[in-house]
């Protein structure tokens, strides 16, 4: 099969996947890959959140809000929200180099600022929100799975919210409009990546980033089917945080069972003192 | 029905009473963080299950001293913002790491605190919890406060700022009670099953049946006062902005 590129170069010997109208990985052109969240998961930061998004993982960990330091960085009329995004060197094929790169930087700026929109940052003066996001392993689309993690995280650490932020990677590759892009198909000749973070409740977008180009119907298709997987992505945010707390009376029967528990407990310690004492009584008789 | 929200959730389409922890946007009342709500209530608000300690006027506060300089004292009250008390108004001289207990006067804008009613702790310990539940340490009218006090002997005061204060009495069983409570804050019923915890533990107590607060009458004033205040808190009545 050829495909055409917006270039006008002709590239031969594609598979076609059109005929089937599925995916390199055997995904439907809307299906996300699958998605789970945990929250809580890191003792020592205010909040945190563990992310696995197909072959993506990601821990995101908060701080704060504490004092801004060095002191010059301080605004007394908002919080700075601070992201540092990290690659782990055995996050890619090739190993990364540690040590923050342009990529870095500039990945870190873009998260800070949808952050900011989300976050109350006027309750804050004087203060700095650190988000710490460390991706573990990574196959496209890491940038929009550290910032679904860190909302959970700024949620989870009790900082007041618009909303959550809740992000996928939208685009084109082998001529079909798809969502949330693996590796093969963000390498794809063809290939429009676009990161999209948006405010869920309001509908208004944090993040958007585009690599490559798109027509006009092309763009008002990406960006239908962008919002619509945010969406499932909000809810699975949702349930995440919502699955650390169950509703429920701290059951009696538990407490009672533990009691009866102990009580046995102290029976069985019993029995076996006086067993004890027997068996020593025996012993002490035998030598007499 | 109650329920667990998360920020930016909607609680109500209608014009309500706004409480604590929501926001308006386009006529409709948002939730701020994560928390529980009660949409049963006539007043739509949160009540938050994580979170920092944010300083509110009276609040009753458990302070460290973190710097003594030549004018006072730096005070670490557990929020991003540092108190200052001056040496005029302790009538102990104080060191780096002593404990003081005061009272929020008022916050200025930058959310820093002024400190009033200073008071010096000597001896005990403190046990760390999460500020935001500390109202279910003292529960309505301090009906869990008697209840920790019985069953340990401690005296206890409980700061709003995520610190216990406690002195004499069984320590080591305090601190596993209140780590239960932290566990559990966001539960219902949690009085009864403070009572058969500490069964479990072989002590027996009573939750009191109060029909009014304390009244301040021994010399552990502000220890009282905190009592009344909190339990105040605790029932929620807090002031009210209407929409």
């Amino acid at each position: 099969m050829k495909v055409n590129d917006m270039s006008g170069r002709v590239k031969e010997n594609m598979p076609d996947y059109k005929k089937d109208k599925k995916r390199v990985d055997g995904r439907k052109m809307d299906e996300l890959r699958p998605l789970s969240i945990k929250v809580g998961v890191l003792p020592n930061a205010d909040g945190s959140a563990y992310l696995e998004w197909g072959q993506n993982k990601v821990f995101a960990a908060v701080h704060g809000p504490r004092e801004a330091l060095p002191k010059h960085t301080q605004n007394p009329y908002k919080a700075n929200v601070k992201v540092t995004y990290r690659m782990t060197t055995f996050s890619v094929p090739d190993r990364k180099r540690p040590g923050p790169n342009r990529r870095d930087q500039e990945i870190s700026k873009v998260l800070s600022e949808a952050l900011t929109k989300a976050v109350f940052v006027e309750q804050f003066p004087n203060t700095e929100i650190s988000v710490f996001v460390e991706v573990i392993d990574s196959n496209a689309g890491s940038r929009v799975a550290c910032l679904t993690a860190a909302s959970c995280a700024l949620a989870n650490a009790g900082i007041p919210m618009r909303d959550l932020v809740a992000a996928t990677g939208v685009g084109k590759a082998f001529n079909e409009i798809i969502v949330d892009l693996n590796k093969d198909e963000e390498d794809a000749p063809d290939a429009v990546d676009i990161p999209f973070g948006i405010l869920p409740n309001s509908g208004e977008i944090v993040l958007l980033q585009m690599d490559g180009l798109l027509t006009k119907e092309e763009w008002a298709k990406v960006n239908e089917m962008g919002y619509k997987a945010c969406k499932e992505i909000y809810e699975v945010q949702k349930k995440a945080l919502q699955e650390q707390f169950v509703l429920s009376e701290v059951s009696e029967q538990n407490v009672e069972e533990s009691v009866e528990k102990k009580e046995a407990e102290k029976k069985e310690i019993e029995k076996k003192e006086s067993k004890k004492e027997a068996k020593e009584d025996k012993a002490k008789k035998v030598r007499k | 029905m109650k329920k667990i929200v998360v920020p930016g959730e909607l609680l109500s389409s209608e014009r309500k009473r706004l409480g604590s922890n929501v926001f308006v946007s386009n006529g409709k009342i948002y939730s701020k963080v994560l928390g529980i709500s009660e949409d049963a209530d006539e007043k739509a608000s949160v009540v938050p299950l994580q979170g920092k300690y944010m300083p509110q006027r009276d609040d009753v506060v458990i302070g460290v001293v973190s710097r003594v300089i030549f004018a006072g004292y730096n005070i670490n009250i557990n929020s991003f913002a540092e108190s200052f008390i001056p040496r005029s108004a302790m009538r102990d001289d104080l060191k780096m790491g002593d404990l003081v207990s005061a009272k929020v006067d008022d916050i200025n804008e930058l959310k820093e605190a002024d400190l009033g009613f200073p008071r010096k702790m000597f001896g005990g310990e403190v046990i760390e919890v999460t500020p935001v539940r500390t109202p279910r340490l003292i529960g309505k009218n301090g009906s869990m406060l008697d209840l920790l006090r019985q069953g340990t002997g401690c005296e206890i005061i409980v700061g709003k700022n995520g610190r216990v204060w406690a002195r004499g009495g069984n320590l080591e069983l305090l601190r596993k009670v209140v780590e239960f409570i932290d566990a559990n804050s966001f539960k219902s019923n949690l009085t009864n099953s403070v009572e058969a915890f500490f069964k479990a533990e072989g002590i027996t107590v009573s939750a009191p049946k109060k029909e009014s607060a304390p009244f301040a009458t021994s010399k552990k004033i502000l220890e009282e006062e905190t009592e009344v205040l909190n339990a105040d808190e605790a029932i929620g009545e807090e002031e009210n902005e209407v929409l």
